[in-house]
């Protein structure tokens, strides 16, 4: 089943954004209504993160900083094991999470009490939901974008919940691929990109910003938890008039675009099946598997997106897909030249800043 | 007063300790930077920082793009395949300018691109700081960039040096970076270059000390030649 929708209607639930100061900045008002939008199917609508959350509640400075310290104790108390596996948990990341954790959840004023003169701090969330949200960080290795509720990612913020894969910093650079592209040719600028498994709608968010007011971006995921999502920070960011997220399984949503896309960028799911069981605790945990779990050896749904590039994109078109690594990059590479021979030029690895060969980019002949 | 800058001080520095994993790094295009110094005479100053002397290009004044395809840059990484199998907001960057060997880092900021960006901003300032460009100091004529620091009552701006720009403006760090080479080439006399500037002593050295990178690259040249420190 495919369902077309454009995502304001979440953004009814979303509370006013106040406070938040950052160059690029996303929309401060809540995007106007399209009555035309179909019925979701996703009942909860997407979680306020922390920082964006009023603050209505208050403590006494001295309650404050004995949670900083109960948190910081608890933080230093993890076995900094010389085992270094990496599943452990680390003091050092963790004492810097505590401080955006403060940095989200506590206004910078701080009133005077007006009787008895303590000092009182004003909260987006109360001491007692702190200390249960420290908690859940170190006693069930929650992740700490799903405490906060949000993940900085270039020079966005988006909103994240569990349903939902936190972008990765590696994936930053499928945006700048995209640049470089965009740059090179303004006829990239005025044409249709897809973002295949949008997730959060991260990839699709960078791109539309790249493109600026010309082009479109269709955005689709199978998870009606990912669309809902990514359809709010569409709206934070004041692109829905622009990027159009679309339920349904990768190229289904996108028929009438057949041999149309000027580019085509995906973060599927890559890992293998065996992996899964010894993820680290944060993503085996607590990611959907949906947006990890890439089949027997990780590249089911990376074929799949090849054979769709060779009929959705038009001649000149631009694909960029993350992988698993140098050893899946260069299956696919293998395979384009190979049994999708002719089709494709420019083919080639693009290495993550860790060295690692993380994508494969080409171009439609 | 702030929580979070409270919170600051009250948990000191959280340095990294992994080193960074040097392989290989993303470029968006083919790296060319063939430019050579033609002499590049690094000496040690006193308190141990390489000082670089060029008479090459003037890398402060490179763009942001154009300085990135000059570095190498890494980020952080413990072992593993990465991607989707990890969640660790290890996101610190380590930039190094590759003609110079100048390292920036950054590690404080909450997503992989800001902590370049901010790296960059360090490695101008630093390369502001550390490179000498020479400068004939008998036909001296000051750049515009240097103009625009100066406060206005230096005689030799011009009403097309536009009013002063302050020490946290990114546009000081050029301004900076010829006066460090006024001052370097008047051997740390800041009377002599105060005159060249059309600036009392006092004036200069209220400039100097306005911003804390300017003020410890111009003491530790002067300590170099057995000058007392401004303070
Ligand atoms: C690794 S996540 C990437 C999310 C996001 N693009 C990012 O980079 O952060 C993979 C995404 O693919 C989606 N997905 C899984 N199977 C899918 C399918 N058959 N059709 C469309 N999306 C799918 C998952 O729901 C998940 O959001």
């Amino acid at each position: 089943m495919i369902r077309n929708f454009r995502f304001t209607s979440f953004l009814s639930a979303a509370k006013p954004l106040t406070s938040f100061a950052c160059s690029s900045s996303p929309a401060r008002h809540p995007p106007q209504f399209t009555s035309s939008a179909s019925t979701p199917l996703r009942i909860t609508p997407p979680k306020t993160p922390l920082f964006l959350r009023t603050p209505s509640h208050a403590a006494p400075l001295s309650e404050v900083l004995k949670w900083q310290d109960w948190a910081k104790d608890l933080a230093s108390s993890v076995k900094n094991s010389s085992t270094k596996s990496e599943d452990s948990l680390d003091s050092i990341l963790l004492l810097r999470e505590l401080k955006w954790l403060t940095e989200d959840s506590i206004t910078d004023d701080i009133t005077r009490r007006e009787l008895g003169g303590e000092k009182s701090v004003k909260l987006r969330a109360s001491l007692e939901e702190l200390y249960e949200l420290w908690r859940e960080r170190i006693v069930n290795r929650r992740p700490f974008q799903y405490v906060v509720g949000c993940e900085h990612w270039r020079d966005m913020v988006l909103c994240v919940e569990e349903g939902v894969l936190i972008p990765r910093p590696e994936t930053e650079l499928i945006v700048d691929l995209v640049e470089e592209v965009v740059r090179r040719d303004d006829w990239f600028r005025r044409g249709v990109w897809a973002d295949l498994g949008t997730g959060s709608g991260a990839i699709a968010i960078g791109v539309g910003r790249v493109l600026g007011g010309c082009g479109r971006v269709i955005a689709t995921d199978v998870s009606p938890v990912a669309v809902a999502v990514a359809g709010n920070n569409v709206g934070r960011y004041e692109l829905q008039g622009m990027i159009e997220i679309r339920e349904g399984s990768w190229f289904e949503p996108l028929k009438e675009l057949e041999g149309k896309l000027v580019g085509l960028v995906s973060n599927p799911p890559y890992i293998p099946s065996d992996d899964i069981p010894g993820l680290q605790a944060e993503v085996g945990r607590h990611e959907p598997h949906l947006a990890l779990d890439g089949g027997v050896d990780g590249t089911d749904s990376l074929f799949h997106l090849c054979d769709g590039a060779s009929r959705m994109l038009t001649s000149g078109g631009f694909f960029a897909f993350e992988t698993n690594g140098d050893k899946q990059s260069k299956m696919i590479v293998d395979y384009m030249n190979s049994d999708l021979k002719n089709i494709f030029s420019d083919v080639k690895i693009v290495s993550d800043f860790a060295g690692i060969g993380r994508f494969v980019t080409g171009f439609r002949l | 007063m702030a929580v979070a800058a409270l919170f600051h001080a009250r948990f000191p520095l959280i340095a990294r300790r992994t080193s960074p994993s040097s392989v290989s790094y993303y470029c968006p295009r083919t790296l060319e930077f063939s430019h050579r110094l033609q002499s590049i005479i690094c000496f040690s100053s006193s308190d141990g920082d390489d000082i670089v002397v060029s008479e090459g290009p003037n890398y402060v004044k490179y763009s942001d793009e154009d300085l990135m395809k000059q570095c190498k840059f890494e980020t952080f990484r413990v072992s593993g395949p990465g991607g989707q199998h990890r969640n660790k907001r290890d996101s610190a960057v380590r930039l190094k300018h590759l003609p110079t060997g100048i390292v920036a880092q950054a590690v404080e900021d909450r997503s992989q691109h800001k902590n370049r960006a901010s790296a960059l901003n360090r490695l101008r300032t630093l390369l502001a700081i550390k490179v000498r460009n020479k400068v004939d100091i008998e036909a001296y004529s000051p750049p515009p960039e240097l103009l625009q620091i100066l406060p206005p009552k230096s005689t030799i701006r011009t009403s097309s040096s536009g009013s002063q720009i302050g020490p946290n403006n990114p546009k000081f760090v050029p301004g900076m970076q010829a006066l460090l080479d006024v001052i370097s080439a008047s051997d740390g006399s800041i009377a002599d270059s105060a005159k060249l500037l059309g600036l009392s002593t006092g004036a200069l050295s209220r400039l100097i000390l306005s911003h804390d990178g300017l003020r410890m690259a111009v003491n530790s040249m002067r300590a170099a030649k057995g000058m007392k420190p401004l303070k």
